[in-house]
């Protein structure tokens, strides 16, 4: 219970190396995944790449002479108890940073939180865009950095003509849909040639919908499916795409939700082909991946994967660690000015850099699924920067976010006026 | 003869002191008002817990006192939330966007507020338009009337049809539920108008008001407090007159009540929306303490937990109610916040995190096997072993 | 010809230096690169990377110089075997060989040339749409090879990609094909390929002719690009065009605002200013607190915009505003009409016509397709709800652990098929072993807290929610929160396919056999049993059947058992076509209660219309709303509750005694 505020409960509080001398020993890092409920699924593998990385922190001497410590609460998917959990970690335990979420709701949920008690919070999932905190970097894809690229490999590498958006029934598929269906439209897609369809979480009965896409090839166009199916969801879809027979040169699928850690729950002999896009495949062949993925086995199991999520938390975790090193602080207003232009190696090569609008500039991939449940890399573009808003929405078209030099995240450029300084939840 | 209200109901007087009590005591320790030695979450968490506590006592009602095991209250207690929070969200909104546009050469239009505010809180979901709805979002007492009204309306709506039917027993559970996993599925469309699965967000931010959370939340802690007090006072007052003796009779004996003469439908009726209401107010003090509300709040989970709270508080008292949902909701709080101590057994490492619902699940089962009265019954003991 | 510029950047621009020139010493060229590595070598950098856009004319490039290696090649590009050496840019056909080396083989000789370690190579992976043009390309050299499976993959290709140029070479080889299968398959697919690229009109139409009244949706595919229509405008109606309609703005095909802004686009007309056009015009043309005469702060409205903007207007500085009598006149002046995509009105007239014909069939095969998927929804709710049928139905027993009963059994189906890896061997070991573990769970559940609650049926559906959820984290504790497979056996993948509008999966015929299965075990049970007869006997009257010297508690333990066990089987067959997580069980609680609620309590064919019932309409009023299962869902809830009303004992209710409540 967190009766008290920070003394005793720092006593209480769950830790992870050992206490150290200086005054503002530890570093806190505030860990906010749910451990239970319907995302610990996907929320407790980040946890646990958080304590990875907060012990290989502490095996190379910690920051600024300091320990580190994790300081882990479980929100248990419940998306108020993410606020909650969020203010205790900021004023009980008075952590220095959080790396948390997973779902946008959750995000929403904890950013006014986050922005009223000036915290910093780093988001490693890939999400719809349309935001943009002073108090978060988003070190996962923005649409931009996933969507579009995996859209025009649709369009220019395999031709199709004919779009199934499917999507679970949420905000990031909404409007990454939106998203899509405009910049397809601009890109000379007839409205009436993309069929949206959306689905609870969870859903399992996909016959009628696997019928629908089949019978969309019925003028001739070769149809293509962008998948935002979340989670569990996906295993009833694909075993149905299987089951009607559906080749991936037939009818593609690209999948921005499914990773490898989804993968690890089918039989992907029958769904050899279709795609996925990340900015991060276990796959990548550099020797910094094998290192960390031989590292995540050793620690978790053989039979752990890696995904795009972590490697997020490993770029976000290491340039949060530099920034501190280099502003000698970890005061939030002096780290977030130190992480601009930040670089940090990718584990699939090249280098990460953050942007003023708190993104990350990342090389976007296409893998195909392979038989053994990984992923063959088959295009990987040159580092894409993260667009915080759109550019294919009207409303969202002439907003800029800069937070280092215009100080706002989000700047009508036509007007050329700060339109709030919060964001918008 | 007729002796005062308390006098016949002692329990009453000594649960208002003791919330009293308590609020006072909580409130000089807090951080906003007193010394500081509780944290701004904890009041939250604190005042959360009160409205709980209220929401049990219209669950108690309407299970312990009538018979009737609705598992359909957190759908009234959600709605609430969101009547509130329909306003919370447009108000703060237009505060933002008044500003904004205010920053142009040119004035703007009414219309232009209403679709930036539009713009501003449905872009989420990919919409700008405003559902019908939303209609009276912008008054505040239209909408803080709207908070006990709509929950009634669905309750009289929903109750008059299984009462007429003479729905009863396990089926009136089963369809209560039911009626909770529509409305619950409805909210969950992103085309319900009310934001799908991201819900009300950003609550904890009373519109206009510079004042810093830490008084903010004791201000709603002070409300839910008030609300507790105030609903029991009237709950008391309901099961202990007339009316309550004849929901007694009800659930002890439904058709010789009705033989009796007495219209069974329409007392059940009456107290299934009274306690809608009440179940609505809970809701709408709840969710701006908490800051979102989404459908999976309404979700047929959280109405079975409703149960199993007075179920251990102890069923056909009050304080039972009270006392259920307060110890239940504070030791989860407690054991999922990762603050319970490991414990090694050596071969095993157990995590209160991963093993918390297991022992949850399991004491329901020993309370309902050996302990049907609840921890209330520990009173009755208590009174017993004074006699003795 | 090579390219040494050092800059990457430079690399791409290269290779288009290369493909022009290529293309300019075209006569003669493939000739002098004597060797395929050779002609390789000149395009290597677009094979590398190989992209759908620019790798056309390379392949083809390598298709017309008829080296022998040619078919080899382009098969192993495809297969991704092809390996590019580092040091010099030589394409290898590689072959793994272990501790990550590769042995190379020459692509013309087929020789050995060494064994070197992955770092030095690069591997060529063509993305689909590269692998579908080498298909493509291919097609000539497989139709008439003696490899059956080459053949096949060779049709496949052309069904893709039905080109023009691939009908001659199918034509050849038709007479020839020995497969009588093969042979058929060519001969539809000639059929198709003349629909769109025949020689003359006369030869197509007899195409669409012979074709008209198959329902593949290859054929909806040839026909239907033929009658696509194109809007177009001009001043006056053309000529000698393919005409599909004129439509006239304002009409319902065609707004008249819409209309007006498609002439703004073409730059037929000038295009309409919105009100954020005028809102921006007005704010750039402030002069001193006024605009067009109009005080800043009366700009609030509309009106007050518009009359400063023809203030504006009329001063000469924006251009005037576009009014409704402009728009008639620019609409008059033109017409508004759409052309067909093929230029032969005889085709399009036969097209139409074909497709007006398979349309009603496809109707009524969507008709059946969707009642074959409610059959099959509704077979999933009653084997589900088949357990609780009995449970429920015939004890009263509120047991909100019914799902965790079918999770169980899905769980039992997982860890048989990680003991035993024969996925048909394990399914059957599965089935019995789930339903011993969860009839021995029921059964412990029965003796240990149910019998204590015969007469609390409010307090057994919290105590069976209790125990609900302490099963649920402890299956996530054992098991993780990840989803876990559970494979169905090969014979069970795949669909019956009727025709390219009705199929439906082998699992899920086999969950409808099984819940068939079912209903004839449980009536079997009922009707001719000693422990049905029991049972019928101790549901109707407990003291009764108990002073008849039958023991009511061994009766109600061994049915609550029974109807686990069905639980257990059912979470083996929900498992095999959804997924196997811990939530399994809660996601069919409620539709479960449903079904039996609204099928009436105590029968089991009341269970079955009920799922039917259940099934049927979500399935219609998902066919009505198709954008959104979800809202699917909460109709038919609604729609219960409203059935209820009328049919409050369910669809079959029990009639005197054992009615009683």
């Amino acid at each position: 219970m967190t009766f008290f505020t920070k003394p005793a409960a720092s006593v209480l509080a769950l830790t992870i190396g050992a206490g150290a001398a200086a005054a503002d020993c530890p570093i806190k890092v505030g860990v906010l995944h749910s451990l239970s409920g319907t995302m610990a699924i996907s929320e407790t593998t980040l946890k646990d790449t958080m304590l990875m990385l907060v012990e290989d922190q502490n095996d190379k001497g910690g920051l600024l002479g300091c320990e580190l410590e994790a300081v882990v609460v479980d929100p248990a998917s419940d998306w108020p108890l993410f606020a909650e959990k969020a203010r205790e970690l900021l004023t009980v335990h008075d952590v220095d940073v959080i790396f948390g979420n997973w779902t946008s709701v959750s995000r929403k949920s904890v950013l006014p939180v986050i922005e009223e008690l000036n915290g910093l919070l780093f988001y490693p999932v890939q999400y719809e865009g349309e935001e943009s905190s002073k108090n978060v970097f988003y070190t996962g894809a923005a649409p931009n950095q996933q969507a579009i690229p995996a859209t025009d490999y649709f369009l220019e590498e395999l031709g199709v003509e004919k779009f199934a958006l499917l999507g679970t029934d949420y905000v990031y598929p909404r409007t990454t849909n939106n998203i899509l269906e405009a910049y397809l439209q601009d890109k000379g897609i007839p409205a009436e040639d993309i069929f949206v369809n959306y689905t609870p979480f969870g859903h399992s009965d996909w016959s009628k919908i696997v019928a629908d896409v089949v019978a969309l090839g019925a003028d001739g166009k070769k149809v293509g499916v962008i998948s935002t199916i979340n989670g569990d969801a996906n295993i009833g879809f694909y075993k149905e795409l299987a089951a009607a027979g559906i080749s991936a040169d037939d009818i593609p699928v690209v999948a921005f939700s499914v990773g490898e850690e989804e993968l690890s729950g089918l039989d992907t002999s029958n769904l050899v082909g279709h795609l996925a896009a990340w900015n991060y495949f276990q796959s990548a062949d550099t020797e910094a991946n094998s290192a960390f993925v031989d590292k995540w086995k050793t620690l978790m199991g053989q039979e752990r994967v890696t995904n795009d999520p972590m490697e997020a938390h490993y770029i976000g975790f290491n340039m949060w660690a530099n920034a501190v090193s280099a502003a000698e602080t970890t005061d939030v207003d002096a780290v977030r000015t130190a992480m601009y232009g930040q670089e940090f190696p990718n584990l699939t090569g090249g280098t990460a850099v953050m942007l003023p609008n708190h993104h990350l500039a990342k090389p976007v991939l296409i893998g195909e699924i392979q038989e053994d449940g990984q992923f063959d890399i088959i295009s990987a573009t040159d580092p894409v920067p993260g667009d915080a808003w759109t550019d294919f929405l009207p409303d969202s078209a002439v907003l800029t976010s800069d937070w280092k030099d215009l100080g706002c995240g989000m700047y009508n450029t036509q007007t050329e006026t700060c339109v709030q300084l919060k964001s918008n939840y | 003869m007729r002796r005062s209200f308390v006098a016949q109901n002692p329990s009453v007087l000594v649960f208002l002191l003791g919330l009293a009590a308590f609020t006072l005591g909580v409130s000089l320790l807090a951080e906003g008002f007193g010394i500081g030695l509780i944290s701004t979450s904890f009041i939250k968490t604190l005042g959360k817990t009160l409205c709980l506590c209220l929401v049990a006592i219209a669950m108690d009602l309407i299970w312990g006192y009538c018979g009737i095991l609705s598992l359909g209250h957190f759908a009234f207690f959600g709605l609430g939330g969101y009547m509130i929070g329909m306003w919370l969200m447009y108000a703060r909104t237009e505060i933002i966007v008044e500003a904004s546009l205010a920053q142009g050469v040119i004035p703007p239009t009414p219309q232009e507020v209403i679709d930036g505010i539009g713009s501003q809180i449905f872009g989420v979901v990919g919409a700008s338009d405003f559902p019908v709805i939303w209609m009276f979002a912008d008054s505040l007492t239209l909408q803080l009337a709207l908070v006990p009204l709509v929950p009634a309306i669905l309750a009289l709506v929903f109750g008059w049809l299984a009462f007429r039917s003479r729905v009863t027993g396990v089926y009136l559970s089963i369809l209560t539920q039911a009626m909770t996993l529509a409305l619950a599925l409805y909210l969950f469309q992103n085309d319900s108008g009310l934001r799908g699965n991201n819900g009300l967000s950003g609550l904890q931010n009373l519109p206009g008001v510079t004042a810093p959370q830490s008084a903010i939340s004791l201000w709603f802690f002070w409300a839910s407090a008030l609300a507790l007090g105030l609903g029991y006072l009237l709950s008391a007052w309901v099961v202990s007159g007339k009316f309550g003796s004849v929901i007694r009779g009800i659930r002890d004996n439904e058709a010789r009540v009705r033989f009796l003469g007495y219209p069974v439908e329409s007392f059940k009726l009456m107290l299934f929306t009274l306690t809608a209401m009440i179940a609505a107010i809970a809701g709408a003090l709840y969710y701006p303490q908490a800051g979102i509300i989404n459908p999976a709040e309404i979700a047929p989970i959280a109405s079975i937990y409703l149960a199993v709270w007075v179920a251990i508080g102890g069923r056909g008292r009050l304080y039972g109610a009270v006392l259920g949902a307060g110890f239940v909701s504070l030791v989860s709080t407690w054991f999922t916040g990762g603050q319970a101590p490991d414990i090694n057994l050596g071969f095993y490492t157990l995590q209160w995190v991963d093993w918390w619902q297991v022992i949850l699940g399991l004491s329901f089962v020993l309370v309902t096997l050996f302990a049907p009265k609840g921890i209330g019954g520990l009173f009755d003991l208590l009174n017993r072993g004074d006699k003795a | 010809m090579t390219c040494k510029f050092r800059a990457d950047l430079l690399l791409f621009f290269c290779g288009v230096l290369a493909l022009a020139l290529a293309s300019f010493a075209r006569p003669g060229h493939a000739q002098e690169a004597g060797t395929l590595q050779q002609l390789l070598q000149q395009d290597a950098a677009l094979i590398s990377k190989a992209s759908r856009r620019t790798i056309g004319p390379v392949i083809d490039r390598i298709v017309a110089s008829d080296l022998p290696a040619v078919p080899m090649f382009l098969s192993a590009w495809q297969d991704k075997t092809i390996w590019q050496r580092r040091a010099d840019g030589l394409f290898f056909v590689g072959a793994d060989m272990g501790d990550r080396t590769y042995r190379l083989t020459d692509i013309d000789s087929g020789a050995v040339i060494a064994t070197v370690p992955k770092d030095d190579l690069k591997q060529l992976k063509p993305n689909s749409g590269v692998r579908g043009l080498i298909a493509t390309a291919l097609v000539r050299f497989q139709l008439s090879d003696p490899d059956p499976s080459l053949r096949e993959e060779a049709l496949t290709a052309i069904e893709r990609r039905p080109e023009a140029g691939l009908l001659a070479p199918l034509r050849a080889s038709i007479d020839t094909e020995p497969d009588a299968e093969l042979k058929a398959r060519k001969m539809r697919i000639e059929r198709l390929l003349t629909i769109g690229h025949g020689r003359d009109p006369a030869e197509r139409v007899a195409a669409i002719k012979d074709m008209s009244g198959d329902l593949g949706v290859d054929l909806r595919a040839a026909l239907n690009p033929l009658v696509a229509t194109r809007l177009q405008i001009s001043t006056d109606l053309p000529e000698g065009v393919n005409l599909a309609r004129v439509l006239s703005p304002g009409g319902p095909d065609l707004g008249r605002l819409e209309a007006y802004d498609m002439l703004a686009e073409a730059e037929l007309a000038p295009a309409r200013q919105t009100p954020d056009q005028i809102k921006t015009v007005l704010s750039n043309h402030v002069e001193g607190g006024t605009v067009g005469g109009v005080a800043l702060v009366r700009l609030s409205t509309p009106d007050a915009r518009a009359i400063a903007y023809d203030t504006l207007a009329q001063e000469g500085k924006v251009a005037p505003l576009v009014r409704d009598e402009e728009i008639d006149a620019a609409l008059a002046a033109h017409v508004f009409f759409e052309t067909y995509a093929e230029p032969n009105p005889e085709v399009t007239a036969a097209a139409l016509a074909a497709l007006q014909g398979i349309a009603t069939r496809v109707g009524l095969n969507q008709t059946l397709d969707l009642g074959l998927d409610a059959i099959s929804l509704a077979s999933i709710y009653f084997l589900a709800a088949i357990g609780l049928a009995i449970t429920f139905g015939l004890m009263g027993v509120i047991n909100m652990a019914h799902g965790e009963f079918i999770m169980m059994g899905a769980y039992t189906g997982y860890l048989v098929q990680q003991v035993i890896p024969n996925h048909t061997v394990s399914i059957l070991l599965a089935i019995p072993l789930a339903f011993a573990v969860t009839f021995a769970a029921g059964v412990a559940m029965e003796r240990l807290v149910i019998r204590h609650l015969y007469n609390r049926p409010l307090e057994t559906l919290l105590a069976t929610f209790g125990i609900s959820i302490a099963l649920q984290q402890l299956a996530k504790n054992i098991f993780g929160t990840q989803a876990r497979p559970l494979t169905a056996p090969g014979w069970l993948d795949g669909a019956l396919v009727l025709n390219d509008v009705v199929a439906i999966s082998y699992i899920r015929i086999a969950i409808f056999v099984l819940a068939l299965i079912f209903l004839g075990f449980f009536l079997f049970l009922m009707k001719r049993t000693r422990l049905g007869l029991e049972t019928r006997t101790v549901t109707q009257n407990p003291r009764m059947a108990a002073a008849m010297g039958i023991n009511p508690g061994r009766v109600n333990m061994l049915t609550f058992g029974l109807g686990s066990g069905i639980a257990g089987i059912a979470g083996v067959a929900i498992g095999l076509y959804a997924k196997v997580t811990s939530e399994l069980g809660a996601d069919y609680i409620v539709q479960s209660f449903m079904t039996v609620v609204v099928g009436g309590v105590g029968n089991i064919w009341g269970a079955l219309l009920g799922a039917t019932m259940i099934g049927t309409l979500q399935k219609g009023i998902e066919w009505l709303n198709p954008s959104n299962t979800l809202a699917a869902q909460t109709y038919m809830i609604i729609f219960i509750i409203i059935f209820i009303q009328f049919r409050p004992r369910g669809i079959i209710a029990l009639k005197g005694r054992a009615a009683g409540d």
